[in-house]
């Protein structure tokens, strides 16, 4: 792979070095809903879930999102997702921070949708948890409040 | 040569949970600007069992610096190895391995 393109690109899409087999269903989402983390539709938590997943309408229920009420330190704000659905596709979703996608898990055939994670909020906002069943999303909302900012105060 | 992860496999009745920590600075846009430096931060995660991939996230500047994240899956495991790989926007990479107990 052509380092130079890739750093032309702008995008530093170094990852798909790593020669992910597509039998697997390994999919590396940077790369393939680049529009959803960086750009102009990136920022909102609807324009980035239509990016992402063609749709922002959800149902909230089956997701269980896990969050603290308020973070001392908005650096490392720990949140935990959970579902009992079959989902393929778990999203992260904040609108705290100028991007609103934060992480976005591939769930593998034994995958069990329980995962926990540390994010950086800059200021109060609502994290939003979706999974992908299907061709329904489910998600959950919390909202944290943030003493101190977590993108460097 | 970046920093180890630091992971913790566990396999109890056919579930294993893996708590992991890698170690990155995790500069997001505004943070670098701030210390004149380019951002730089962990893009995608993957673990694996023997070549199948339990684990798989695509990340953005927002996690936490040095990030910790758990996650669990289905398996008869115990013994076996979890490769745990990560890569940042600059291209760089870090795999380690750790047995499932």
């Amino acid at each position: 792979m052509n380092r130079r393109n890739f750093l032309s690109l702008g995008l530093g899409l170094g990852a798909a070095a790593i020669m992910l087999p597509s039998t697997l269903s390994a999919v590396n989402f940077r790369e393939t809903k680049k529009s959803a983390f960086e750009g102009p539709k990136s920022h909102t938590i609807n324009d980035a879930m239509t990016e992402l997943f063609g749709t922002s309408t959800t149902i909230e229920k089956n997701v269980k999102l896990k969050a603290p009420d308020i973070a001392e330190n908005g650096a490392v704000v720990p949140l935990q997702v959970s579902s009992k659905l079959a989902g393929k596709t778990v999203a992260i979703f904040q609108d705290a921070n100028p991007e609103s996608l934060v992480a976005v898990f591939t769930v593998p055939a034994n995958g069990i949708i329980d995962y926990k994670l540390r994010i950086k909020m800059a200021k109060t906002g609502t994290v939003t948890a979706v999974v992908q069943d299907g061709d329904t999303l489910f998600s959950s909302s919390k909202m944290v409040k943030v003493t101190a900012g977590g993108c460097g105060g | 040569m970046a920093q180890k992860s630091r992971i913790k496999a566990k396999e109890k009745k056919g579930i294993t949970t893996v708590k992991a920590m890698a170690k990155h600075e995790m500069l997001s846009y505004d943070e670098a600007k701030r210390k004149k430096v380019e951002a730089n931060f962990i893009t995608s995660i993957i673990a694996k069992v023997d070549e199948e991939i339990v684990y798989e996230a695509s990340t953005s500047q927002f996690l936490s610096k040095d990030p910790f994240v758990q996650f669990k899956f289905k398996g008869e495991n115990k013994g076996k190895m979890l490769t745990f790989t990560w890569v940042d926007f600059k291209g760089n990479t870090q795999t380690d391995k750790k047995k499932i107990k």
